[in-house]
């Protein structure tokens, strides 16, 4: 071992055991003005040529390994401190000592709506609106409800000006009138939003509710698009390839009519509370436009078919959610509104 | 209506059990379920008593012995009605019965029994029976009960209010008989040679046919095992055998019947005419109804012997001594009948047929089966008859063009099946080249056009008789998909996100109002309901306050600490209804935090936080909240300012008057706006983006002291011009307002601003700040006669 490694090796040494203050001791003990290897650089003019390159290098370079040995040794210190701080430090991170940030919600019916139309949206349907003050018209006769007829007295309506015959919407029906006088065929829309029916309220009826109305119209749209259609909205809505079941009904404005249930979310069909036991659940009503209701927007019924459907949201969002009690969506008590 | 299965089988001979029927008929648009099953116990025998003997520890029970003709069981029995050689029923061990009684081994005081011998109330029989069950003598034992009682089931069917033919057994069978291809066996009816009478008088438009029966003689009585027991099993009580058979014809044939005893009418004249309206009847439930010229009546020459198609008279009714009666099958006017109905309040089994239309030829088959049967079972003659048509039935005949079948449908449907499905709906069919030309039968008065046709084809094949293949193909589009328009206003959906992450809670509340609401807020009210049933539909609501409002006070009530409700919806204001959004808040902002506690902040909604909130949500700086001038009675007219859009007052926010607020101690800060404006605007960030510097912002505070009367939008007005003079002033901020009567003159105030300075090109010198500082301050004297404050 040379001089040189020697010194070295001993100033290695010294450096693992060292603290902040050693370590500067260290430094001006090898490299201050008196120091170690300062004195041999300081000699070299005494040897040779050749030792003095070999001296001179080996030197520098032992000086190099060294002031890289005391930064690592230094910043190790330095790490340890930090890490004990860190432990002293240490909190106690149970969630009750966060910041309580109030959260917010969105009402569960604007979101269902909101749901829908996004699956609407991806099967082609564009978004219509239609007013929900309406005349006797656009809600009864342009959809094949007369004056005289009983299903009049099943949506029990409010009027507002009896001369004017105007009225609140019965149901959302009225903006697939309104859709079709403004434009031609081919149509393809959804039309959510509010309708009335003027009747006492209790656990499954409201006054006010929401119901969202699908129209198609063109030249050869055919019973078996609507059932296409509706399947593909409902696998996609519930995230579920439920079973489907199309049952005869009977709607005013359309004929074929059907009514669409939905195989029991709760007990997949094998029967239950929910469904009365009979493994399906109610979800939609629609059928084939009635030629009487294409007639009254002036569409040439020959030439064009069309379906329709229309869903109760409120409903739909109860079974979602389970909820039994269609008031406490207008309630707005913060213990249900916070739920979802 | 309810519906008996092993009725249905003597109308059509079909395979289905109970609930296979419920399912076959639901799927063909009548939604059946299967509501009891007379038989619905297991396991339980008919038996032999062979021997009885007293209990030994009990005096009221008996050891018996009985048999199924293979073993023998000791049972231990308590009825009176027990003795020896009886045929009875045994629950064996492991028969369950009603109620899920589930039969056990078991040891009545001390004694084993094994099984139970039922009574028909154990059995679900009957609701009350009095001892055991005892059989015919000559039943054979060990057979199952079911088997020997052939038990029925019952279904409840709901029909829509369009198909009123299938509210018979006969309509149902027909149903049934199209779905599988048989036609059903109508009962075996004799139409008797008696003489004609004029006898009726009828207008076309109230009763288009009314055909009458005089038949004197009859004894009236209890009815026959078989009338009352069909009755009851459909929910109907028996009453005497005519008006039975009046009640069993009509669930039976679907045609509703009335009898009046001759004897106390007037005359021998009977009318069907509007009501007078000065007349009331009392009707046989003992009600009087007060009558206007709506209604139909049967009147003699004197009064209303009834209601027609709701009700008989009390008085004209049939009793015990009744003779000679009067039978009226008739089809009158249903929009009268249902407008009536529901004007009296008064519906009945007969209503709810006439209200959904009857077939013209079966109120003659009802007249002449009802006929049969009172004669068959009460006696008497008929003496005469009228049959008065007061228009000429014509059936209705529709072409049905093959192509359209499948053009409605979307599948072909074979022409010989469709031939088939018609002719077994009772069609007749008369085949053309491309079409069938179908003459309706009298009770289908809904099939009125080809698709109802078309349907009729699609229901009795099935709705899921559609091959999947079919159902795998992608519908055909020739819409154009859509861009981004959306349920909700993009604007209304921008304030969801952003309150949403405030941790606002969106409501929705009812469109309508009470009046009384309206004073309150000193709100108008632009639309009345004319005919609300209760008091909280009066009004359409003006504005979306009222409601959140209540919201507010009902949470509060519940103890809540913070309430911050957002709501979008129409309100109905002068010009008709409008979309609107409101925020409501109240109390504090965030919960109570311990960290906060220390340092005793406990931030509470106020005017300029609620402001705040307001500003951060608008979704671009052309809204502009200024001062307002014009504010709402709801507000306090001292902490209110407006929003403007393009020069337009579109909304209003502040604290709510105080008047209004009363009792809530702390400020309720309400915010609402029009955006009827909006539905077309997107705000998407239109502006481009500006380069930056990345020198250093110089900043410096500094404190002025301004008159207390003036708004501080002034001093900012001069700051604002300022900086587009002077370009290294790029930002100021306000971070202490204070008045301190004891350190300035009355009536001063103090601002302090942070001053932010910055030039693009290079570093900044002392000298340039202090120069642009005083520059600013020098225009802050002249124009306002703001000080630095020393």
């Amino acid at each position: 071992m040379s001089n040189i490694e020697r010194i070295i090796y001993e100033a290695m040494e010294k450096i693992k055991n060292s603290d902040d203050e050693m370590l500067e001791n260290i430094r001006s003990e090898y490299f201050g003005k008196n120091g170690i290897l300062t004195k041999i650089l300081k000699s070299l003019s005494h040897y040779s040529i050749e030792d003095r390159k070999r001296i001179g290098f080996e030197t520098n370079k032992a000086k190099t390994n060294l002031e890289s040995e005391i930064e690592k040794r230094r910043k190790g210190l330095k790490k340890t401190l930090i890490v004990q701080k860190m432990q002293r430090e240490k909190l106690d991170c149970s969630s009750i000592f966060y910041f309580p940030f109030p959260k917010g919600s969105f009402h569960p019916i604007v979101q269902t709506i909101q749901d829908m139309i996004l699956t609407f949206k991806s099967l082609g349907f564009l978004v219509a609106e239609g007013p929900e003050i309406e005349t006797d018209w656009y809600n009864f006769e342009a959809l094949n409800i007369p004056k005289n007829h009983p299903a009049k007295d099943i949506q029990d309506t409010f009027y507002l000006d009896s001369m004017k015959n105007l009225l609140l919407r019965t149901h959302t029906s009225p903006g697939q009138i309104r859709v079709m006088e403004k434009q031609k065929p081919p149509i393809k829309v959804v039309v959510p939003g509010r309708v009335y029916r003027n009747e006492s309220s209790d656990a499954s009826h409201s006054s006010t509710f929401h119901q969202i109305e699908g129209l198609r119209v063109d030249k050869n749209v055919t019973f078996l698009d609507l059932k296409i259609i509706l399947t593909k909205f409902i696998h996609s809505f519930f995230c579920y390839e439920l079973n489907v079941r199309f049952r005869p009904s009977y709607f005013q404005f359309t004929e074929p009519s059907a009514e669409v249930d939905v195989q029991c979310l709760f007990c997949m069909g094998r029967g239950c509370k929910v469904c009365k036991n009979s493994g399906w659940i109610e979800m939609l009503g629609c059928g084939m436009l009635h030629p009487n209701v294409l007639g009254s927007v002036n569409y040439d019924s020959e030439l064009y078919t069309g379906y329709a459907f229309g869903m109760g949201v409120e409903r739909i969002t109860m079974l979602k959610y389970k909820i039994d009690d269609i008031r406490l969506f207008y309630e707005n008590d913060l213990r249900f509104l916070k739920q979802f | 209506m309810k519906v008996s299965y092993n009725w249905l089988k003597e109308f059509i001979c079909f395979d289905f059990d109970p609930k296979e029927l419920a399912s076959v008929l639901t799927s063909m648009g009548i939604e059946t379920s299967v509501v009891s099953r007379e038989c619905c116990w297991r396991n339980v025998v008919t038996v032999k008593v062979l021997d009885i003997q007293k209990h030994p520890f009990a005096s009221k029970l008996s050891l018996c012995k009985v048999s199924d003709g293979l073993d023998s069981y000791s049972v231990v029995c308590g009825a009176e009605n027990i003795s020896l050689g009886q045929i009875v029923p045994l629950a064996k061990i492991g028969a369950i019965l009603p109620g899920n009684v589930k039969i056990k081994k078991a040891k009545i005081r001390g004694e084993d029994s094994e099984g139970m011998i039922c009574s028909e109330s154990e059995l679900g029989l009957k609701k009350k029976s009095n001892g055991i069950f005892v059989l015919d003598k000559n039943t054979k034992v060990g057979v199952a009960l079911e088997d020997i009682l052939r038990s029925d089931s019952i279904l409840e069917v709901e029909v829509t209010i369009n198909r009123g033919d299938c509210l018979s057994h006969l309509g149902i069978a027909r149903e049934i008989g199209a779905k599988i291809r048989k036609i059903p066996s109508i009962p075996v009816i004799k139409a008797l040679n008696v003489p004609n009478l004029n006898c009726v008088e009828a207008a076309s438009d109230l009763c288009p046919r009314y055909i009458g029966v005089f038949i004197s003689g009859v004894k009236i009585g209890p009815s026959p095992i078989w009338i009352a027991n069909a009755l009851e099993k459909n929910g109907i009580r028996p009453i005497n055998n005519v008006v039975d058979i009046t009640n069993y014809v009509m669930i039976e044939l679907g045609q509703p019947l009335h009898v009046f005893d001759l004897k106390k009418l007037s005359s021998e004249m009977i009318f069907v005419r509007r009501a007078h309206n000065d007349e009331a009847i009392v009707a046989l439930n003992g009600k009087e109804y007060r009558l206007d010229s709506e209604t139909i009546v049967i009147a003699d020459y004197e009064k209303p012997i009834a209601i027609a198609g709701i009700v008989g008279g009390k008085y004209s009714g049939i009793c015990e001594e009744t003779e000679d009666i009067f039978l009226e099958s008739a089809i009158f006017n249903s929009n009268l009948i249902r407008k009536v109905s529901r004007k009296l309040n008064l519906s009945s089994d007969s209503s709810y047929r006439f209200e959904r239309g009857l077939g013209w030829d079966i109120a003659e088959l009802a007249s002449w089966r009802a006929t049969n049967l009172i004669v068959e079972v009460a006696g008497g003659i008929v003496k005469a008859r009228q049959d008065l048509q007061t228009i000429k039935y014509k059936s209705t005949n529709i072409s049905l063009r093959f192509e359209r079948v499948s053009k409605i449908l979307g599948y072909d449907v074979k022409k010989d099946e469709v031939v088939e499905i018609l002719r077994f709906l009772g069609i007749n069919v008369q085949l053309k080249d491309k079409m069938v030309l179908c003459a309706i039968p009298s009770w289908r008065n809904d099939i009125k056009i080809e698709v109802d046709l078309i349907e009729e084809i699609a229901r009795i094949k099935g709705y899921d008789d559609i091959p999947q293949t079919l159902l795998d193909h992608k519908e055909s589009d020739t819409v154009i998909y859509s861009s981004n328009n959306l349920f909700l206003p993009a604007i209304v959906e921008d304030f969801r996100t952003k309150l949403n992450g405030l941790g606002f809670n969106e409501v929705l509340n009812y469109s309508f109002l009470e009046i009384d609401e309206l004073e309150k807020f000193d709100l108008e009210c632009f639309y009345k309901i004319v005919n609300p049933i209760s008091k909280e539909n009066e009004v359409l609501r003006p504005s979306l306050l009222p409601a959140l409002y209540k919201n507010l006070l009902l949470n509060i009530s519940y103890g809540c600490e913070r309430v911050a409700f957002f709501e979008y919806g129409k309100i109905f204001a002068k010009y008709g209804e409008k979309k609107t959004f409101a925020i409501i808040m109240w109390g504090k902002i965030w919960e109570e935090w311990w960290k906060w506690l220390e340092q005793k902040i406990i931030p509470k909604y106020d005017f300029y936080f609620g402001a705040g909130v307001v500003k951060n949500i608008l979704p671009s700086n052309e809204f502009k909240i200024t001062e307002n001038l014009d504010p709402k009675n709801y507000y306090h007219s001292g902490k209110t300012a407006n929003v403007v859009f393009r020069e337009k007052s579109i909304g209003q926010l502040g604290i709510l008057n105080p008047i209004i607020t009363g009792d809530i101690k702390e400020d309720v800060f309400y915010f609402e706006i029009d955006l009827d404006l909006f539905d077309s605007i997107c705000f998407k960030k239109k502006s481009f983006y500006k380069t930056y510097s990345k020198l250093p912002m110089v900043k410096r505070d500094i404190s002025v002291i301004a008159d207390k009367n003036l708004q501080f939008s002034e001093i900012e007005k001069v700051i604002t011009i300022f900086m587009k003079s002077n370009n290294i002033l790029r930002k100021y901020t306000l971070f202490s307002v204070y008045s301190d009567e004891s350190k300035f003159e009355n009536n001063k105030i103090s601002y302090s601003f942070r001053l932010s300075y910055k030039n693009d090109e290079k570093t900044l010198t002392d000298k340039e700040v202090n120069e642009s500082m005083r520059m600013l301050l020098d225009k802050l004297y002249t124009e306002l006669g703001i000080e630095l404050r020393q």
